[in-house]
């Protein structure tokens, strides 16, 4: 193991049955955000319950600190977990929550108390921290979640999906105190379908596409890669197949093909081509009715990432 | 025994509603022991208690309320996710097997036991030469007993509560009858053999199918066999995952 590595996962693997939901992923985390980024059901949660401990890998190994995570309950006084799924104790306040967990951490019922109480201001849940939890909206469900994980002041911090149901407010101040709590040195692991959210947050990326992992780095290294690959744009025009040769001409347009009536362009850039191209028809007096990029969808950037 | 876990599970056990509809059905048993003393047939007292509460009581609703609250001590939890929670501590699976056990079996007995004092106590106008004290604290171990498996049920499937009513129906109600073999078995049988050793209940009112020996032993093993297999399914908790 990485001596400065806190989160270590070394070919780790896991299956249900037949199918393979994580698939040979090795990786290491030591301070700072990072963001696990993919499609829903790539596998970011299953590296997520892997490294918090409630799924032993199939094969491999997931260590927290050196030690095996599966089956290691004294492991939790370092770790703070907010999953994705919503449910949390309907009757319990927001206070009551967030300090019922800090006395499962061991703590006083005076440092409990207080715990909670900054924990809750952290995630900004005053105003509704005396009321039942069965009365929160679904952004302030995910703030008491996160209020809870982090009332035991935890040096790894483990996030799936962190920022749902939050309103856009209430995310740049989540993101906010995740990026104070990564420089005050914590590991903060987080998962999310939302490349936004990850550009915002994470210093570094872990992309996983079907249970692999697609692509690891900097998260301007990813985007720089996710950029530059082959764009197809579909095009409608008063003459498709004059604008199919004009487009042909162009350095930035890689190919074109007319089927069916319909023309489909490929290019390698992705923003030359975009300006270009109403300059193009229009110096070869082409109408230009429609022109729709084709692939856009996060799921076939990571596609193209795997295919890489 | 964790008491915070205590606190929490005995908010999510006693709601409202549940605590209402498991309280009406004890009512049932105070109500049927009410009539019969209206009717003033005293003669019969202690036959009708002996069968009001060893049918009514430790019968129906000892099991039906053992059942509600040995499945949602944990199970529910581990249903809707908030397990999660008491999970991600720096906690014993061992103390969150007991402390779940120990308070759905107090609310268990709390539920059967009471409306089976008060309605003894109606029926036979008394305690009935040991026949009352000794079928509450009967239910009072059986309750217990019930919960063990029924936790440890919620543990290893989904489906507790239908298994659970599978065992109580068919298990003690039918086969019970049947096979004397596999009276050894039930909770029920084995709730009645404390009963009657507890009570010390003359032989003419109340006699019970199984040796206390044999309630003992059997009880011992279901309880810390139940418990073991409960510590044991917790300590290897899985979250159901997502498949790429």
């Amino acid at each position: 193991m990485d001596p400065g590595a806190v989160v270590e996962l070394t070919n780790a693997s896991r299956w249900y049955g037949n199918v393979v939901a994580v698939n040979d992923i090795s990786f290491q985390l030591a301070g700072g955000v990072t963001g696990l980024l993919g499609p829903n059901g790539a596998g970011k949660s299953t590296i997520l319950h892997m490294v918090a401990g409630f799924l032993a890998p199939s094969s491999g190994s997931v260590t927290v600190g050196g030690e095996p995570s599966w089956r290691h309950p004294e492991m939790y006084r370092r770790i703070g977990l907010v999953p994705e799924r919503e449910a949390v104790y309907p009757f319990l306040t927001g206070r009551e929550f967030a300090a019922a967990n800090a006395r499962l951490q061991g703590m006083a019922p005076a440092e409990a108390a207080e715990a909670a109480a900054r924990a809750i201001g952290l995630v900004e849940l005053d105003d509704a921290a005396d009321r039942p939890i069965g009365t929160y909206s679904k952004g302030m469900r995910q703030r008491a979640k996160v209020a809870a994980g982090l009332v035991h002041d935890p040096s790894i911090l483990l996030l799936d999906e962190p920022f749902n149901g939050m309103d856009p407010r209430q995310r740049l101040h989540m993101m906010d105190l995740l990026h104070r709590m990564a420089a005050e040195g914590r590991t903060i692991l987080f998962s999310s379908h939302i490349l936004e959210e990850v550009e915002r947050l994470a210093g570094r990326v872990l992309v996983i596409v079907s249970g692999r992992l697609a692509a690891s780095g900097d998260f301007r290294e990813i985007r720089r890669l996710m950029t530059d690959r082959p764009h197809t744009f579909t095009l409608r025009s008063s003459d498709d197949r004059a604008l199919a040769s004009a487009l042909l001409a162009e350095s930035t347009t890689a190919g074109a093909a007319l089927d069916g009536g319909i023309l489909t362009v490929r290019t390698n850039d992705f923003g030359a081509f975009s300006r270009a191209v109403t300059g193009i028809a229009r110096r070869h007096q082409i109408r230009l009715h429609e022109l729709l990029p084709t692939d856009e969808s996060l799921e076939s950037v990571f596609s193209y990432l795997v295919r890489r | 025994m964790n008491g915070v876990i205590a606190r929490i599970t005995l908010r999510q056990l006693l709601s409202r509603r549940r605590t209402l509809l498991l309280l009406l059905l004890g009512g049932v048993l105070v109500l049927v022991a009410g009539i019969f003393r209206l009717a003033g047939e005293e003669a019969r007292a202690l036959p009708f208690t002996s069968g009001l509460l060893g049918n009514l009581g430790v019968g129906t609703l000892m099991p039906l309320v053992a059942l509600i609250f040995g499945t949602g001590a944990i199970g529910a939890e581990i249903e809707d996710g908030t397990a999660i929670f008491l999970l991600a501590k720096p906690i014993s699976r061992r103390t969150i097997v007991l402390t779940k056990l120990v308070v759905a079996a107090a609310c268990s007995a709390a539920l059967t036991c009471g409306p089976m004092l008060l309605a003894g106590l109606i029926a036979a106008g008394g305690l009935a030469e040991g026949l009352v004290p000794g079928m509450v604290a009967g239910a009072a171990i059986g309750s217990l007993l019930y919960c063990a498996v029924f936790v440890a049920l919620s543990l290893v499937t989904g489906r507790a509560l239908v298994f659970g009513l599978a065992y109580v129906l068919i298990w003690e109600g039918l086969l019970a009858g049947l096979f004397a073999g596999t009276r050894t078995f039930s909770v029920r049988q084995l709730t009645l053999a404390f009963a009657d050793s507890i009570g010390g209940i003359p032989k003419e009112i109340f006699e019970a199918p199984v040796s206390a020996l044999t309630a003992v032993v059997i009880g011992t093993f279901l309880l810390v066999g139940a418990t073991l297999i409960a510590i044991r399914r917790l300590s290897a908790y899985e979250i159901s995952g997502e498949a790429a």
